[in-house]
């Protein structure tokens, strides 16, 4: 198959030994959000200190993260972070400091386990969540994609009828869920102006939440061309609010796996295409836009 | 011993590359293996090369590099030797035909490979007297074209053995070829051992993976999962791979409002890692050569659920104690079997287990073994022996060269 995501081992044709390719970095998930990272020790050069997170982007010290590597007892390097290490959320790249000039040095993503992030069902807390999810970046290099939550409120199925969108979700670190659902609603907020926005009730049962937002609302004032909502779940008087987003699995993109449909809606303006998707952050959004001319 | 594989392009993606590393990479623990690969394209292969083995080029295709030879005189004309009838014919040329000569009459090895049906026909014609000559047959012969089929009963007369992955197709080349005296023999592909921790049978997930073309059937196994998902919607369906049904499939779950249970997650390389995420494997193909996705998710301990299509299947899986066969293209039956699976944690678990240990056959130790046995026992025959075969072998061979000129149809001639 092409296009490999997590290619097993270096490459290393006998005829032309690569002298410094870059170390892989097996990396396993556990449950909790802490992950595990295992490397060969490299051949020739200085010995590794440590694994190093830098959060793309950023610049500051808490853009950093260092972990010690410390023998595995298998002949190998281990760096361990655990959820509770803080890190903002963004696309962190991973690499192995040498105590070399030049820096840290990139790291290949290597074999990745992370079958215990799938279906993910964090335990009751009221701390923030953190989700971290290791993956190929285009360049075939390793990063980790974070989140960090609180509240957080998990999308999942939604059902597309001919009225509207029908999302369930679930409400994660909050003291009280049912609660903090009474009465809460899901906003509908235009990227076109902050103050465009459409509300939908919730109907809750403990932690879980379902609503439904009706195309009608969607496609009122729309005016041709793409419009985009970003989707809100928000306590009745307004203290708090939580980013609706898929963030509980082993996914690091949803953006290409999670596809949904566009629907038919006819709008006030004209024919539009109505249609739920997930932003490249993993949030939940919704494009109203023009229909494709029927081939 | 000393054994000199030859493959259409060791530096590529495919089964047969990655095969040929895995059988290659196994035997050289205890030969002397060299691959030889016909064209060069690309500075490094794809796969790992193996520790101990020898990999080398006869054509250099690297685009940018000095000694590219993708427009030498020779490489415009049309090869002569390599077939007209096999797929590949539009690559090779008047250079492949030299270069592969040179290269099988210099042959400094106890046994030849060939991976693939052009080049078992040079092999066929032009490897020095010595050697034992293997012929591998990656795919089936029922699916090569008529034309191909009688350019192999042409030249395979003159090789000492021609291998298969499947006793099925080892049967039809017995049927249908008239080889005498050379070794029919059906070793199926190799798989080795994941390496993540296998499948604990608990995760709410079907799991398919290979190209997303039309011979693998997903549509079939998308509709099949719509059953699924009305008596157990809490299990989902996750198919790896890319291709050109995409679109189509795409559009079939959003037809059948399976956005929710059916994911097209794309490409993944390992598959391991992918295959113990779910409890069940799910193959609806209407052929397959072999089956090594079968395989593949048996080694990470799921029982497969797959349709006895012909060739691999039925081979793979023992039905009702490791996986289960169900017939080709029937949705009803493929969700049945899928549900008997989903319904019954024990049974899956158990099954799961049981291919678990079951695919350890396939491990490419016992498969090297198996291949080991027959390069000696061929390399015993003796040299004497070997060569009155081939000598009544090239007789065969252009007599049948009249006769089959005359017939219209492989399937009307009597079976040896």
């Amino acid at each position: 198959m092409t296009d490999a995501r997590f290619p097993s081992h270096p490459i290393t044709p006998e005829e032309s030994p690569i002298v410094s390719a870059p170390p892989r970095a097996d990396c396993i998930a556990d449950s909790a959000g802490g992950l595990t990272f295992d490397l060969d020790v490299p051949e020739g050069g200085r010995e590794p200190q440590a694994l190093v997170l830098l959060r793309r982007g950023g610049d500051d010290q808490a853009d950093e993260v260092r972990l010690p590597l410390t023998p595995n007892g298998d002949g190998r390097l281990r760096a361990v972070l655990p959820s509770t290490v803080a890190m903002a959320e963004g696309r962190w790249d991973v690499h192995l400091d040498r105590g070399e000039e030049g820096g840290p040095q990139r790291l290949l993503p290597g074999l990745a386990d992370l079958r215990s992030l799938v279906d993910r069902r964090p335990g009751p807390s009221t701390s923030p969540l953190a989700v971290r999810i290791p993956y190929a970046t285009k360049h075939g290099n390793l990063s980790v994609r974070s989140w960090l939550r609180a509240p957080h409120a998990e999308a999942g199925d939604l059902t597309l009828s001919a009225e509207g969108i029908t999302g369930r979700g679930t409400l994660h670190r909050v003291e009280n869920p049912q609660e903090w659902l009474t009465d809460a609603v899901v906003e509908a907020r235009s990227r076109r102006s902050a103050a465009v926005v459409r509300t939908a009730p919730v109907t809750a049962e403990g932690q879980e939440f379902t609503f439904t937002l009706a195309y009608a609302g969607l496609c009122a004032d729309w005016k041709g061309g793409p419009e985009v909502w970003d989707l809100w779940l928000c306590r009745a008087d307004g203290s708090a609010e939580a980013r609706l987003a898929r963030i509980l699995d082993d996914v690091a993109d949803k953006k290409q796996i999670f596809v949904y449909p566009g629907l038919p809606v006819s709008a006030p303006y004209a024919p539009a295409e109505v249609g739920p998707y997930y932003t490249a952050d993993n949030d939940l959004a919704v494009r109203v836009d023009e229909r494709p001319p029927v081939s | 011993m000393h054994i000199s594989f030859l493959i259409h392009n060791a530096y590529g993606i495919g089964g047969t590359i990655r095969t040929t590393y895995n059988l290659a990479g196994t035997l050289a623990e205890q030969h002397d293996v060299e691959i030889v690969s016909v064209f060069r394209h690309r500075e490094e292969p794809v796969f790992a090369t193996p520790g101990k083995v020898r990999l080398r080029h006869l054509v250099d295709l690297r685009k940018d590099g000095p000694g590219y030879e993708g427009d030498h005189p020779e490489a415009r004309r049309p090869a002569t030797v390599f077939p007209a009838t096999e797929g590949r014919y539009k690559q090779y040329s008047a250079l492949t035909d030299r270069r592969i000569a040179e290269h099988l009459r210099s042959l400094d090895c106890d046994v030849v490979v060939g991976t693939r049906p052009g080049l078992n026909v040079h092999i066929a014609q032009q490897a020095r007297r010595g050697p034992v000559r293997v012929g591998q047959e990656h795919l089936t012969l029922s699916t090569h074209s008529a034309p191909l089929k009688l350019t192999l009963r042409t030249h395979y007369p003159r090789l000492d053995a021609v291998t298969t992955v499947t006793e099925a197709d080892a049967q039809t080349y017995r049927k249908l070829m008239r080889l005498p005296g050379v070794r029919v023999e059906a070793v199926p592909n190799s798989v080795p051992a994941p390496l993540v921790a296998p499948a604990d049978g608990t995760g709410k997930w079907v799991v398919a993976a290979g190209r997303l073309a039309p011979a693998k059937r997903y549509d079939v196994l998308i509709r099949a999962f719509a059953k699924v998902v009305a008596e157990r919607p809490d299990w989902r369906l996750r198919i790896y791979g890319a291709g050109v049904e995409k679109a189509k499939l795409r559009k079939l779950i959003d037809d059948l409002g399976l956005y929710n249970h059916v994911l097209l997650m794309g490409p993944a390389n390992p598959l391991d890692p992918e295959w113990v995420k779910g409890s069940i494997g799910a193959v609806t193909s209407s052929l397959e050569s072999f089956g090594m996705t079968i395989v593949e998710a048996m080694r990470c301990g799921l029982p497969v659920v797959s349709t006895d299509c012909p060739h691999g299947p039925g081979e793979i899986i023992d039905n009702g104690a490791d996986g289960l066969l169900v017939p080709v293209g029937k949705t009803d039956a493929i969700a049945a079997g899928l549900l008997k699976l989903i319904n019954d944690d024990e049974l899956r678990k158990r099954m799961g287990r049981q291919a678990l240990e079951n695919a350890a056959r396939f491990d490419p130790a016992q498969i090297a073994g198996r291949y080991e046995r027959l390069f000696g026992e061929l390399a015993t025959r003796g040299t004497l022996r070997g060569s009155l075969h081939r000598t009544r072998g090239a007789l065969l061979s252009s007599a049948l060269r009249t006769t089959d000129a005359g017939r219209s149809a492989l399937r009307r001639v009597r079976a040896a």
